[in-house]
């Protein structure tokens, strides 16, 4: 899309260059004429060569000659001494058009289609684009073609990789080089070649980058090539479970119906479907998550063939959490007794990432349910307070542990020089202390630090990490933003990062059979994050923040109480991972910006979907037409959820109108309000 | 590596740009406040003498062009519709008959009458016809074409033969969507395609392995996003790579590293609202609607009366969502303190809006008309048509829905600077977008 004239001319040369437009427009309609009439014969093709010679841009010409060429080659008996002067000029034409434009896409695509005919050697391209490449170092054409050649002709990686070390050398700025070093070591290492294995390799590159960074840190090539070998240090490619629901060596409890068990220090659980999610929360999205992937061993009967569904925003079939419901009450009464379930996740492959590594280290775990015959009448008619009826989490007792297990990240086996490695930066980048990017390197590499060193030094290091982004955003206020939700993951990360400090923050609730309540409120959080920590949590408190979205608490399957009050949710939509929680009874979204602009669709792409064919055929949509068209954002939301107390108010859109729209969506509603409804 | 050159050629090149930059910059400060008035103002005069003289005749120095002449249409007529003008109708149908030459007898359009067809100047076309808009301009246009692009990978080839790339899977999208031809067929594998060329940067590169650029990074964006596999992308490095894209000298980059290029207001500030706007995404239409349903003629008379409904304020555009490429956007929330205390409703944009509108307008903007590269560098129809668009993405960052125009404060210089809102996926100006989208859903 860069076709652009390339220099301007001064009003002395127009008369060269009129007389030079004239001659380009006699050659291409002569062209044309042997284009559109398949004449090949020589005088033809030298007459493309002329125009290409001139305009590189002419790809009608560049088809013309890739079939001239062809035409050619059918009609010799390949003379291989024939074949190669046919191709040969190809390459001199396409050589002469490229020093007329080195940024010519049918120029480069042309050599690529000769080389394919398996001509030319290694070396002649190579010294080619030394030409080039050292006319412009960054042509992205060069070193996409460089790459091409290098495949084609299965020349080594290695050679390659010392080429970048040239380029480097005499140029620290190229990126373009540090980008195609990150390309060569990420397939060296992959395959594990020769003297290529991560935890040599990865430091000596450290030690490259540093040079670069530390003698001018305001260039950004080594910055970015920094980030990369940061990835490759703290990411691990296979797939790993993170954490489960239930999680290894948990007791639950569960009833039958809604009810109103006694005291108990384990997660107490009851559903009407008398079934209860089981939960697995991977460390990056997966597919193939099945009931021959992930076995069930149990006498919890009827779970023999479990669906499992991903926990994703569209209908993708990856996703970092899977969900199956296990059958707890099935035709045979079960009740009274204690079941142990062992799940296999991994029994055979199948779980695959979306970058296409399996999930190979298969895991095993084991928890007990127990299942309770108490089917009293449900008292959860009540209102749900937030004030009211909390005890203290007693720190001292080690059911939290029983909770929240399984930080299966640690488990790798080389993490020595990932430890060494990122120490060691951290150490240098305390030496940068007035660089933006250098204390936002120093941030994300601490991050690193802290998930891979022992609970008892991650707090100091969220700390630094938290100081650090307040420095940001003060420094550097265009990219505010970024730098409160990386504040906000970093303080997520911190509460959740060991037990004395989530249990500062953790409740039961007396009047909600004892539910583990989670309260994060007035942590002016923008984002959420750490969720695999909280698979356990039921009611979870995050009013007082400055949250726009419920992105990520679609894992918290167990979920029944959520307080969203006082925030900057400024649409339902913004709520739509809430379809996903089949727990939700409570929701509070009272003061928050809702109504204040109607929801943004008819710029982008579609309108409101009312005209979806499903949408006449419905009932809600069919009753109240204009409500349905007016609220349809708040419909599509609130159709899937179960609640039975919403608090709305506080919002624009609050208001008679809108609560009569929300009792005709949400038939079972109890409380609206904070008061009753009358049924 | 022990002993680096004090400066690299790159280091110096920028540090060169840095000064004349700067310099603007402190000339403009020191000046008095009437010329700084009159210096920020876009002079919508010359810039459209300098459009319309290009439409009318090309130097002779346009001949490098010769194969990409719907470009210098859509470059010229785009400019000028941001601009909130249309040409004569003469112009108008001497560049529907002129496209038509361009149109090959199985559709697609070449680079000129009797040019090979190219999905680049197809694009161009299509573009081009839009914003001309009405029956004549719209009806031209021969909607067979682009199945025949479509890789066996997934990905498309930007004619017979030819080579294989991000941006010419999103010049497919972009056109199939316009023209509501798009189908599985032409969606089948080009998720995967895309996403084998996001680099570990976070940004797009045009085909798997090669760096992240600002253009692809746009083009595979948009193409997810039409395609309604936007969520496939790694969205967080993403959103990290663009805004680190925007320097000191407050316009953009194209590539880490590279020199600032006034263009690139357009190809990374778009994707950027595109991404605040993403993070809020929901799949609500998604249900129901995920493959083409054809809209109904009863839809359309339902919708005829909607029109006097004082209720239905979405009514223009209803019929969109019949279409594939449904992904309801709504707004991110993203305040920072400052915002909190003048506005709640206002949404902060992930990049410096006003600070690149500054960039483009003194250092990108040439005085007589048209606009450039950087200083020092001659102005062309390309810089003139992204500079201007990217300056119309800047401006309505803040701004929420059609009905809110930006206010005063988002716009550098008085509001005669204000230009006409762009659809972000399509770069066409907004209401021409919506007239095309009706026509072509009429035309099923």
């Amino acid at each position: 899309m860069h076709g652009r004239p390339r220099k301007a001319y001064k009003p002395e040369e127009e008369a060269a260059s009129a007389a030079k437009a004239a001659k380009l427009r006699g050659l291409q309609s002569q062209f044309m004429a042997n284009h559109h009439n398949k004449i090949y014969t020589k005088e033809a093709v030298d007459l493309s060569t002329k125009l290409l010679e001139i305009n590189p841009e002419a790809y009608t010409a560049w088809n013309y000659r890739k079939l001239a060429v062809e035409d050619k080659l059918s009609r010799i008996e390949s003379d291989p001494d024939l074949v190669k002067t046919i191709l040969d000029e190809e390459l001199r034409v396409v050589e002469s058009a490229l020093k007329q434009n080195f940024k010519s896409y049918g120029a480069w695509h042309h050599r690529k289609w000769v080389l394919s005919k398996g001509h030319s050697s290694v070396g002649n391209e190579l010294r080619l684009l030394d030409q080039f490449q050292k006319l412009d170092t960054r042509n992205f054409h060069a070193w996409n073609y460089r790459r091409f050649v290098v495949e084609l002709t299965k020349r080594s990686e290695q050679d390659e990789l010392e080429y970048t070390d040239d380029m480097i050398g005499s140029d620290f700025s190229n990126y373009s080089a540090w980008h195609n070093r990150s390309v060569l070591l990420s397939s060296l290492l992959a395959r594990k070649a020769d003297g290529f294995l991560p935890n040599k390799k990865i430091p000596d590159e450290y030690k490259l980058v540093q040079n670069a960074i530390f003698t001018d840190e305001d260039d950004q090539s080594g910055w970015f090539y920094h980030l990369w070998l940061l990835d490759q240090t703290v990411n691990v490619e296979t797939p790993l479970l993170t954490s489960s629901w239930p999680s290894h060596g948990s007791r639950i409890s569960l009833y039958a119906g809604c009810s109103n068990g006694s005291f108990s220090k384990l997660t107490t659980f009851g559903s009407e479907s008398g079934s209860f999610p089981l939960v697995l929360y991977f460390d990056q999205a997966v597919g193939g998550v099945s009931s021959s992937t992930v076995t069930i061993d149990s006498e919890l009967k009827g779970n023999e063939d479990l669906v499992w569904e991903p926990v994703s925003k569209k209908n993708s079939q990856v996703s970092c959490v899977w969900v199956a419901r296990l059958k707890y009450i099935s035709s045979e009464p079960c009740f009274g007794k204690e079941y142990k379930v062992k799940v296999r996740v991994g029994n055979s492959p199948g779980i695959v990432s979306s970058r296409g590594f399996n999930f190979s280290a298969s895991y095993e775990f084991v928890f007990t349910a127990h299942v309770h015959d108490t089917v009293e009448e449900s008292s959860q008619e009540g209102i749900v307070s937030w004030t009211d009826g909390f005890d203290i989490w007693d720190a001292e007792s080690k059911d939290l542990n029983a909770l929240a297990t399984l930080d299966r990240s640690n488990a790798q086996m080389d993490s020595k020089w990932r430890q060494e490695a990122i120490a060691e930066e951290i150490d240098l980048f305390r030496e940068l202390p007035d660089s933006k990017i250098g204390k936002l390197t120093l941030a994300r590499l601490l991050m690193a630090k802290a998930m891979i060193s022992d609970d008892a030094v991650k707090g100091v290091h969220y700390n630094e990490i938290l100081e650090l982004y307040k420095d940001l955003m003060a420094l550097d206020s265009s990219h505010y933003q970024y730098y409160k939700d990386e504040h906000s993951v970093a303080l997520l990360r911190k509460v959740t990062s060991s037990t004395e400090d989530l249990s500062g923050h953790l409740f039961r609730c007396r009047n909600m059979n004892n539910s583990v309540c989670l309260r994060l409120n007035n942590l002016s959080l923008s984002r959420i994050a750490s969720v695999e920590k909280l698979l356990f949590v039921q009611m979870l408190d995050l009013s007082h923040n400055e949250l726009h979205s419920t992105e990520g608490l679609e894992a918290m399957q167990l979920l029944s109480c959520l307080n969203l009050s006082r925030n900057r949710i400024r649409s339902f939509s913004a709520l739509d991972s809430l379809r996903h929680l089949k727990q939700l009874r409570v929701l509070d979204v009272s003061h928050n910006h809702i109504g204040e602009h109607s929801v943004d669709t008819t710029r982008y792409l579609c309108s409101s979907p009312l005209s979806n064919s499903e949408w006449p055929q419905d009932e809600v949509g069919s009753q109240m037409p204009s409500l349905a068209t007016k609220y349809w954002d708040a419909y599509f939301v609130l159709r899937d959820l179960n609640l039975k107390q919403l608090d709305i108010t506080g919002n624009v859109i609050a208001g008679d109108e809108f609560s009569s729209f929300v009792l005709q969506v949400v038939p079972k509603l109890v409380w609206l309000d904070g008061k009753k409804l009358e049924i | 590596m022990e002993d680096l050159p004090s400066m690299t050629v790159s280091q110096r090149d920028q540090f060169l740009v840095l000064n004349d930059v700067f310099r603007i910059y402190s000339d403009f400060d020191a000046s008095d406040i009437a010329t700084q008035i009159f210096t920020v103002e876009i002079q919508r005069d010359k810039q459209l003498d300098y459009l319309m003289n290009g439409l009318r005749h090309l130097g002779p120095s346009f001949s490098s062009l010769d194969a990409n002449r719907p470009w210098i249409c859509y470059w010229i007529l785009h400019s000028i519709a941001l601009l909130g003008e249309s040409v004569d109708d003469e112009l108008e149908n001497n560049t529907i008959d002129f496209l038509g030459r361009c149109q090959g007898s199985d559709g697609g359009y070449g680079g000129g009458p009797g040019q090979l067809a190219h999905l680049a100047t197809s694009y161009a076309a299509v573009n081009t016809l839009v914003t001309l808009g009405g029956d004549k301009a719209l009806s031209s246009i021969n909607r067979c074409f682009l199945r025949r692009m479509k890789d066996p990978d997934g990905g498309f080839r930007v004619h017979d033969m030819g080579e294989m790339d991000v941006r010419a899977c999103y010049l497919a999208i972009s056109i199939a969507s316009i023209l509501n031809i798009l189908d599985d067929e032409l969606t089948q594998g080009l998720g995967d395609y895309i996403l084998s060329c996001q680099t570990y940067e976070g940004g797009i590169g045009g085909e798997p392995g090669s760096e992240a650029h600002a253009g692809n990074t746009y083009c595979g964006l948009a193409t997810m996003a039409l395609i309604t596999e936007v969520d496939r992308l790694n969205l967080d490095s993403l959103m990290n790579w663009i805004v680190h894209q925007q320097g000191v000298e407050r316009g953009f980059q194209g590539r880490t590293n590279k020199l600032v290029d006034g263009c690139y207001t357009f190809w990374q500030a778009a994707p950027c609202v595109l991404l605040q706007r993403l993070y809020s995404a929901h799949d609500l239409v998604l249900q129901g609607s995920l493959h083409m349903s054809q809209p109904r003629d009863e839809d359309h008379e339902e919708h005829a009366h909607d029109e006097d409904d004082p209720e239905s304020d979405d009514d223009d555009s209803d019929e969109d969502s019949n279409e594939g490429l449904l992904l309801t956007f709504s707004y991110h929330l993203q305040l920072n303190l400052v915002a909190l205390f003048e506005d709640c409703r206002r949404v902060q944009p992930v990049f410096d809006s006003l600070n690149l509108q500054r960039y483009v307008i003194l250092c990108s903007m040439v005085p007589e008309g048209g606009f450039r590269d950087k200083p020092g560098r001659p102005r062309d129809f390309y810089h003139t048509c992204y500079c201007l668009s990217g300056l119309s993405v800047a401006q309505h960052a803040w701004s929420k829905d059609k009905d809110t125009p930006p206010l005063n404060s988002d716009i550098l210089g008085s509001y005669a600077n204000h230009l006409e809102q762009v659809h972000l996926l399509h770069n066409v100006v907004m209401d021409r977008y919506n007239k095309a989208i009706e026509f072509f859903h009429r035309a099923v």
